[in-house]
């Protein structure tokens, strides 16, 4: 059966000009460290395919078991010029959570 | 130990003023922190102001004093607010109007000033200080003659005043979202203004209640189902301890619910750095938060701390950018996805004869990818679709050649292919802002505080 992120996290994303901001919390610990070997920052490059434009960082909160990817030219120019409908970049976050992963 | 307790009365300009009703009737709040700022929402109060001097605030402030006001004066609540956006003096003018309305003789209420530089930005330019975006290196003369507004965002240090001189409402243009929070921590609690340590820990949780309800369970995507009574969703009451620890929890007998899950994912919200949360008044590090379930509803929240506060203050600078110009229409079966390109089609033939002028221009396909667009998911192509609903948009140097998009779409109706509906009416056109970020030396900021009080006439 096919895994996806959704199945180890839960998250919300914003916007900070044409930043978008998106966190994902592990749903355990041991998702946490899941999360940590594959949501890397090319693999959440790849899975929007060219939607984020600048570069991607990845943060962690550790005790919250959460992450945080920082990325930039996410927003076609910033939720003020954008003529995207998620000018917001309010629902990053859920095509993350649908990003496959590897194993069972 | 000294503790304070702060309610989330407004987390942004337009939010229901029910939540807040809900808290002065029943939560054990000593302060109502209110935000009603975003990053745009400057531009548009600039933009009110120039055309009418008395404007420029969030006008929702005075419907929601309305509502508020009596029970927090006979319960000595007092109100943080950065209503006055681009006005603070107009709109502290309009409370105490109020306040005189409903009798409240003896308020007092503050106006803290100082964010604004838009008139000082050529001599800033003149003593060196250049303004360069922060974000692509542009020099500011690419846009300086389409600037709207530039305001700093400053720190609590004109609240603090404000409340150290007995007001009771205290209003702001743009301070930080954190500083309507931070500046009662600091009043009540005595932290000194670089006890960086607390004033980080105040910060993080500023971060996390600044929002409203998406603490306490708005938008909570861990466990959608379970929220229960969004509707009626209760915003967050917090009481902050000496020791910078919080405990977070909301309006007694309201909707929506405050766990980890939910906390965490607010705590998330518009974060870069966890470890650089850069505010005017300290870098906070929430990288090392701890989240515990301490009671039906309650989180504590501990182990965030502080580092020095940057020598620089942000700046929010807009600039006017064009206008959108919009258009929406939908095709039915049978071919509806070949007739909604061949609407389109249509609608870029007419614009051309229109001469229509355009840098940008986006086509999603509403029900499939307009939430990420072509290039996460395929422009649909099935033959058997029941419905297609296609959203065209542009950017358009001109309010002229954004009108022209609706226009053109129009004759979609009776000129172009079979089976179009949907099209709607002409939407309002939307004027595009730049935001500007840059950066100041805080030195050449100076928070100004004033206090009036009401008086009988």
């Amino acid at each position: 059966m096919t895994r996806r992120v959704w199945d180890l996290a839960h998250g919300r994303s914003g916007d900070k000009g044409d930043v978008c901001n998106i966190g994902l919390i592990a749903r355990s610990p041991a998702a946490y460290e899941t999360l940590l070997a594959q949501v890397t920052p090319e693999r959440v490059r790849t899975h929007f395919n060219g939607l984020i434009k600048g570069s991607i960082e990845r943060f962690e909160l550790p005790n919250i078991h959460a992450i945080n990817f920082v990325c930039r030219g996410a927003l076609d120019g910033g939720g003020t010029l954008s003529l995207r409908s998620d000018h917001l970049g309010k629902v990053m976050y859920t095509w993350l959570l649908r990003m496959e992963l590897d194993g069972e | 130990m000294k503790s304070v307790t702060l309610g989330t009365g407004l987390a942004f300009w337009g939010d229901s003023i029910r939540p807040a009703i809900d808290m002065v009737e029943r939560a054990d709040i000593q302060y109502l922190c209110c935000d009603h700022l975003a990053e745009l929402t400057m531009s548009i109060l600039n933009k009110q102001k120039s055309k009418k001097p008395d404007l420029g605030y969030t006008t929702d402030i005075i419907p929601f004093l309305r509502g508020v006001l009596v029970k927090c004066r006979e319960r000595g609540i007092r109100i943080i607010s950065n209503a006055g956006g681009s006005n603070p003096e107009a709109c502290t003018r309009e409370v105490v109007k109020l306040c005189e309305e409903l009798g409240l003789y003896g308020t007092k209420v503050a106006t803290v000033t100082g964010d604004d530089i838009l008139g000082r930005i050529d001599d800033l330019l003149g003593q060196g200080i250049d303004l360069v975006n922060t974000d692509t290196g542009q020099p500011l003369s690419e846009i300086r003659d389409k600037v709207t507004h530039a305001n700093v965002y400053i720190g609590c240090d004109g609240i603090v005043e404000a409340l150290e001189q007995g007001a009771d409402i205290v209003i702001c243009g743009r301070v930080t979202d954190a500083a309507l929070y931070l500046g009662p921590m600091r009043h009540e609690l005595g932290w000194a203004a670089d006890d960086w340590e607390r004033l980080g820990a105040g910060t993080g949780v500023a971060h996390c209640v600044e929002c409203g309800g998406q603490a306490t369970g708005g938008l909570y995507s861990g466990g959608w189902q379970d929220m229960q009574q969004l509707a009626s969703l209760g915003y967050p009451v917090t009481t902050v301890y000496e020791n910078g620890e919080a405990i977070l929890s909301k309006t007694p007998q309201t909707g929506g619910n405050v766990t980890v899950g939910t906390v965490s994912e607010q705590l998330v919200y518009e974060v870069m750095d966890p470890a650089n949360y850069l505010t005017a008044d300290v870098v906070a590090d929430v990288s090392q938060i701890r989240l515990d379930q301490v009671g039906r509803d309650q989180v504590r929240i501990s182990n965030v701390g502080g580092k020095p506060a940057p020598a620089t203050l942000k700046v929010n600078m807009g600039y006017r950018a064009g206008f959108v110009g919009e258009a929406q229409f939908t095709y039915t079966w049978p071919d509806a996805v070949k007739k909604a390109k061949a609407g389109l089609q249509f609608l870029d033939e007419r614009l051309k004869q229109v001469d229509f002028q355009a840098t940008d221009r986006r086509v999603e396909y509403i029900g499939r990818n307009s939430m990420w667009g072509p290039e996460v998911i395929p422009n649909p192509t099935e033959d058997d679709l029941t419905e297609i609903v296609v959203r065209f948009a542009a950017r358009c140097p001109t309010i002229e050649d954004a009108r022209k998009v609706f226009t053109e779409s129009v004759p979609l109706y009776n000129n172009g292919p079979a089976g179009a509906s949907g099209i709607g009416t002409r939407p309002p056109i939307k004027e595009l802002f730049g935001i500007w970020p840059c950066l100041i030396p805080r030195e050449l900021i100076t928070i100004e505080t004033s206090i009036v009080e009401v008086q009988q006439p």
